[in-house]
């Protein structure tokens, strides 16, 4: 047995024991990417290296010995900026997105390589439901988006983006057409919020509160909902799609009080009443200057983060803080502060909306269309034959989707490179001095894909493919920074994963080897 | 099949049934393979997976790993620029890019468009002293400079068609003749009296059928050692003489051609003469301009030097088991065999000696260690592989004193009892391998090597390692790696090699000069190796002086001397007069030392306080004319390409701070830059795997350290030594005389051919090659 400390806390353990295992007994989490349980250390990433406090020296833990009378540190401030910095290396060449371009343009930030995927597998309620995570009006957004994640598809530099905001609209009509089953959850707490505004931005928060368990009183000016959208063509925006869906939304244990102007005296009232007053009053905010509220140059001021204004418990949305055309990003706005608020419910806790690590590489060069392509359809964007107003039919919209190049990684969740990123707050820019790689993608049986611009060659699937005996398997390929992970004699991966293609894929700690019929956003 | 592939498996079959079917005749395997393709066949490999336990992850992985091997067809001739450290301050790449040029080769093109020629950069060729140096094929070019590069090539084309028969000049007639004496008609030898010597040299062969061809020969950077004499004889073996008078003439004659009848004898004595010799340019490779630049004339170069690992330099014959008896070989063999072996160890332990690769650990102490193991084998390896690209010491070691460093072996291996012994040497060091094998033979055949030896019941064999190009291999647990067939990627520590190290046995590494202390020690007594040195480093230590130092070579130092001595009393100060600016000690790992810290002595703790470190012993000599930031660039460029790419820091960190370099050293780079590559080479030093990576940051770590207003300098647009191409710009002076030299050597036509004018460089069309102002013979090309 070997005596030695770890975080200050005394063990033995037996002799060869890895201060990664000896760390884990003690439940000290110490993070990890090349090192898979059962293939042997390998000491490549190096973002688990630790410190003994003797010598200061760092040293990787995956593989590093329990020695006697080490005094061992796991989480100092240099233990993690060593994390931090290794990670920005890793990111400096890391040439993959972990969510899709369009979805990071769009205000609501809605999943839409998922919705595409799902669309395009004629899963219509799975898709849905994809879009409102995000999206509390997708039938009325499907038809008066001006689409700002169309201008962030990739498809755009090859032909035309793909026409994602007529398949949100798709995948509304479909749910409306069958009917939408109202939220009627029981109630989880004795939270109230009052809302103030029914237009875009209150109705999203009031869908994602009630949906949350709490109570949700509406108070809306106008004796109908729908704000600024009322104001909308017949020829655009169907009012019987819009009626549609806001009574989707209405029809549920939200209560909204028609007619009902706050005033002073009422907002005081309001105040004394809710737990959380929602301001989404629309472009109006000179109104509110009296009742007590800070103003911004653009209108009510808040936290960016979490939508608080000056008056504790308040907060504002929508065109409240800045006048605006984009429904989608009041629409947005209104699912944050749902989150915002749920989190300071059950905390007690005022947190900002999170925002998460995502790994960009911008543009695509020529070359690369057609790796992208290997996994779309090369065909012209579709129009909706019946207007616009009226919205794809299921092959047009089945069509259309299948045109997605689905840029989003499809390992989003369990990268631990991304998870990592955003634990220690890693910039991926930091350190880009040099051009990027050119993107490949290969595609193999049981859905695989390989795509080594996102590789950390930590060389997990080398062992595997060498301890599972297949006939050609991964080698590393060349050496120092130019080093890769191929098959050898360019054979394709197919050849190399005869034996072991599921299990690669899933052992791969980042999205280089990936399932593409694993959602893990589903 | 075709035929050409039937041929390729009859020769993968022959291969295979010589090296070997497993895993640890990968890379001879590999490397017979290149030896017969001149490349690696994607069918030769396949069929050794097939033939053999060899798998294609594992082939792959291998051939990939070493940058001996090719996996494309080469040229009929391969052209090697030595991209080494004392080449590259001496305008190496200047010299690659001119022969790019020459072969009209575009991008990242190797091979010309006849694939006649193939260019490759090599890390070095360890033949510094005559930088830069250019092999093509088995014959090399010293001094080459840009514009000397067509003659190369002309030369080498007057030599080929003659392979094998190289040695036989003739005359216009067709006679053939004893040989040839060349005198160096540079301007500097004309300066210094050539012409005396020439008249000398006529009056004394006249008659005696000797061709006297006057070529200019000397005038390639040796001026200091003017005039010259090159004396060719029949055996194609040439050697030349620095500073020679015209009374000395008739010696040097008489030495080499005596008359008809003598010849036999004249070829073996200059044989002999030319094995003795010291020098680094002495092997078989070179037969145009082998320059003996021991120089003998100057004794103070030997002077204040202390032969152990060379003891009896340039006396005894390298081969010669006889003569190495003589002066007293194999009587520390002889003298450890009636010892204990703990008395062994502990002779070797008191006498301070320190591993002479680089990190300095107590030699007896790792032997101490590997001794108490129980393994149901012991290893023992002679590291040779020495990839610093401005040392050449492992390799005179291994060609001039292949006994001494065996003895060394010898001891060893009975101390700690090893069984089975490897010479771990690089594949660049050809002449080192086949000297290493003769003596192999010779000492089985004496029974010094092999079973129950001297017949002390002791049995220790030893076996060649040819290394396949890769510098990290030095690092141990790579060396074992590649021993093993594998990629060189080393493993963390502990398990030691003492502990767990070849094939999981106890193994015992040393490198190449520490054995060859061994014997010394042994012989004279720990107390008197013990007595020379300072505290801490005991002994002596042999270094590769090169660069920008009037006497280069090699040399061998007790520990302590300072660099002033090393520099000015044994270099004979700076070339040139210009002014020492830093010396560069312990090549990539190492750091540059600057003249403010001259008299820094030579030890290893003293190294390491000023940032750098021992090393293996390069020593290069920067002047003024050194950009410190092009040399941070230069050696992060070269571990870089080295690392071999398992550990982030190493892999990536490597490849950001040459990112920051180049933009630094191109004009783009911006204080932010500055602090970045502080970072990164703080954390690649702190976070590598192996010792590559945590010293691969050293030569930035020194000269951000003492040269930082360079790096400020090059922030604000200046490169203060002109070096770094993008920053500089190319004018001529008043002094110019309107030769017309640089518009004809201007490869680009960016100086107007204007006689008796003064000419001007129009730096739109300029490619920066400095062959304009080599060619200067008036100093009216300025570089700012």
């Amino acid at each position: 047995m070997v005596k030695l400390k770890i975080n200050n806390q005394v063990l033995d353990v037996p002799e060869g024991t890895t201060l990664l295992d000896a760390a884990r007994s003690l439940q000290i989490d110490i993070p990890t990417m090349c090192h898979l349980e059962g293939t042997g250390h390998f000491t490549s990433c190096m973002v688990c290296l630790v410190k003994d406090a003797r010598n200061g020296r760092l040293m990787a833990s995956c593989s590093m010995p329990a020695m006697e009378g080490m005094e061992i540190i796991t989480d100092d401030a240099e233990c993690q900026e060593s994390r931090k910095a290794s990670l920005e290396l890793l990111l400096s060449e890391h040439v993959g997105d972990c969510e899709a371009p369009c979805q990071l343009v769009c205000p609501a930030h809605m999943n839409i390589p998922l919705m595409n995927r799902l669309i395009a597998a004629g899963n219509d309620a799975k898709a849905i439901e994809v879009v409102k995570r995000d999206i509390a009006l997708p039938a009325i957004l499907g038809r008066i988006c001006p689409a700002p994640c169309e201008a962030g598809c990739r498809r755009k530099q090859l032909d035309q983006p793909v026409s994602i905001c007529l398949l949100k609209g798709f995948a509304a009509d479909q749910e409306l057409n069958k009917g939408v089953v109202p939220v009627l959850q029981e109630t989880k707490t004795d939270r109230k919020v009052a809302i103030i505004g029914a237009g875009p931005a209150g109705l999203a928060a009031a869908f994602y509160l009630n949906k949350a368990g709490h109570q949700v009183v509406l108070f809306e000016k106008n004796e109908k909902a729908g704000g600024d959208l009322l104001q909308i063509k017949e020829e655009v925006l169907p009012t019987k799609v819009m009626e549609a869906e806001l009574a989707s939304i209405l029809n549920s244990r939200i209560q909204i009080n028609y007619n009902s102007t706050i005033g002073t005296a009422e907002f005081e009232q309001l105040q004394q009443a809710y737990d959380a007053i929602v301001l989404a009053v629309g472009a109006q905010a000179d109104l509110w200057k009296d009742k007590g509220l800070l103003l911004s140059k653009n209108g009510v001021q808040v936290d960016k983060t979490t939508y608080q204004t000056s008056i504790d418990k308040v907060f504002a949305i929508g065109n409240a803080l800045r006048p605006s055309k984009l429904a989608v990003r009041s629409v947005g706005q209104g699912k944050e502060l749902a989150w915002v608020l749920n989190e300071w419910f059950e905390t007690m806790e005022l947190k900002g909306y999170p925002s998460r690590f995502n790994s960009k590489f911008g543009k695509l060069s020529e070359p690369e269309f057609a790796e992208y392509l290997k996994e779309s359809v090369d065909e012209k964007r579709w129009q909706a034959s019946r207007g616009k107003a009226t919205g794809f039919t299921r092959e047009e919209a089945v069509a259309e989707a299948r045109r997605c190049l689905h840029c989003d990684c499809r390992n989003p969740e369990s990268c631990k490179l991304r998870e990592l990123s955003d634990r220690y707050g890693a910039e991926q820019r930091r350190f880009q001095y040099d051009e990027r790689f050119v993107i490949r993608k290969e595609f193999a049986p049981q859905n695989i894909v390989y795509e080594p611009g996102k590789c950390i060659k930590c060389g997990i699937c080398v062992r595997l493919t060498q301890q599972y005996q297949e006939t050609f398997g991964f080698s590393f390929i060349g050496r120092g920074f130019d080093v890769r992970i191929g098959v050898p004699f360019s054979e394709s991966v197919e050849k190399a994963l005869e034996k072991t293609a599921a299990l690669v894929a899933e052992k791969c700690p980042t999205g280089a080897l990936a399932k593409t019929d694993t959602e893990e956003q589903l | 099949m075709t035929e050409e592939t039937q041929h390729i498996i009859h020769w993968v079959d022959e291969i295979v049934q010589q090296k070997g079917n497993t895993k640890k005749a990968l890379i001879p395997i590999l490397q017979a393979i290149q030896n017969e393709f001149n490349y690696l066949p994607e069918e030769a490999l396949k069929h050794v997976c097939e033939t053999t336990e060899i798998t294609p992850e594992n082939i792959t992985g291998v051939a990939s790993f070493y940058s001996q091997f090719r996996m494309q067809p080469a040229g009929q001739h391969l052209v090697k620029v030595c991209v080494g450290t004392a080449c590259h301050v001496k305008g190496a790449m200047q010299v690659y890019d001119a022969f790019k040029r020459h072969f009209k080769l575009t991008g990242s093109e190797e091979t010309d468009a006849e694939g006649k020629y193939t260019l490759e950069k090599v890390a070095c060729l360890g033949c510094c002293t005559l930088a830069p140096v250019v092999q093509v094929d088995d014959v090399t070019y010293g001094h080459v400079t840009t514009d000397k590069v067509g003659s190369v090539i002309q030369d080498f084309e007057s030599q080929v068609g003659k392979v094998g028969n190289k040695s036989k000049f003739r005359h216009a007639d067709g006679s053939e003749f004893q040989g040839e004496i060349r005198i160096g008609l540079g301007s500097c030898c004309v300066a210094s009296g050539s012409e005396d010597v020439k008249k000398e040299i006529e009056r004394t062969i006249e008659g005696t059928g000797i061709n006297l061809q006057l070529k200019n020969v000397g005038c390639v950077g040796m001026c200091h050692q003017v005039p010259l004499v090159e004396v060719i004889d029949e055996n194609k073996q040439s050697k030349l003489y620095a500073k020679v008078k015209p009374n000395e003439i008739a010696d040097i004659v008489n030495t080499h051609f005596k008359s008809k009848s003598l010849l036999g004898r004249v070829r073996n004595k200059a044989y002999n003469l030319l094995e003795k010799l010291q020098t680094d340019e002495v092997w078989e490779g070179v037969d145009r301009y082998a320059i003996d630049v021991r120089d003998e004339m100057v004794s103070s170069f030997l002077d204040r030097q202390l032969p152990i690992a060379t003891e009896h330099r340039g006396v005894i014959n390298p081969l010669d088991m006889d003569e190495y008896r003589s002066y007293g070989g194999f009587e520390a063999l002889q003298k450890v065999l009636q010892m204990n072996r703990q008395e062994i160890i502990q002779t070797v332990k008191d006498s301070g000696l320190r591993g002479r690769g680089g990190a300095g650990f107590l030699t007896g102490l790792k032997w101490e260690l590997v001794a108490k193991e129980q393994g149901e084998k012991k290893y023992l390896i002679c590291n040779g592989d020495e990839g610093d690209p401005g040392a050449f010491m492992d390799r005179m070691l291994l060609e001039s004193y292949p006994y001494r460093v065996i003895e060394g072996m010898l001891i060893a291996a009975y101390a700690v009892q090893a069984t089975d012994g490897y010479f771990y040497i690089r594949a660049e060091y050809p002449l080192a391998v086949t000297r290493i094998r003769q003596a192999l033979i010779n000492c089985r055949e004496q029974n010094l090597v092999g079973e129950n030896i001297l017949g002390a019941g002791f049995n220790f064999d030893i076996q060649i390692y040819e290394g396949a190009g890769a510098f990290v291999c030095g690092e141990e647990t790579a060396l074992m790696a590649s021993i093993e067939g594998n990629r060189g990627f080393p493993t963390i520590r502990p398990p030691f090699p003492a502990q767990k190290g070849l094939w999981g046995q106890p193994t015992l590494i040393n490198n190449t000069e520490t054995f060859a202390q061994v014997s010394y020690i042994i012989r004279k007594g720990k107390e008197h190796f013990n007595a020379i040195g300072t505290e801490n480093s005991k002994g002596t230590k042999v270094f590769s002086l090169t660069g920008k130092v009037n006497r280069g070579g090699l040399i061998e130092v007790p520990m302590g001397i300072t660099i002033r001595q090393i520099v000015e009393e044994i270099g004979g100060g700076v070339q040139n007069g210009k002014k020492f600016k830093a010396v560069q000690v312990g090549g990539p790992s190492g750091g540059c030392i600057p003249a403010s810290l001259y008299d820094t002595p030579i030890d290893y703790q003293s190294l390491i306080e000023v940032g750098a470190m021992m090393g293996s012993g390069g020593l290069v000599v920067l002047d003024e004319d050194d950009c410190m930031v092009d040399i941070a660039h230069y050696f992060l460029s070269f571990t870089q390409e080295e690392s071999c790419g398992k550990c982030t820091f190493c892999r990536v960190g490597t490849k950001r701070m040459l990112d920051i370099l180049t933009k630094i050293t191109s004009g783009k780079g911006n204080k932010k830059d500055l602090e970045e590559l502080k970072y990164l080479a703080d954390w690649t030093k702190k976070g590598s795997l192996c010792n590559l990576g945590k010293s691969a940051p050293n030569p930035i770590i020194t000269t951000l350290h003492y040269f930082y207003e360079e790096y400020e300098a090059h922030i604000e647009g200046r490169c203060p030594a002109g070096k770094c191409t993008e920053m500089i710009s190319y004018s001529i002076n008043d002094e110019c005389i309107g030769c017309t030299k640089c518009a004809q050597k201007c490869p680009v036509e960016a100086i107007k051919f204007e006689p008796h004018k003064k000419h001007s460089v129009d730096m739109n069309l300029c490619i920066k090659c400095d062959a304009c102002r080599q060619v200067c013979p008036v100093d009216a090309v300025d570089v700012k």
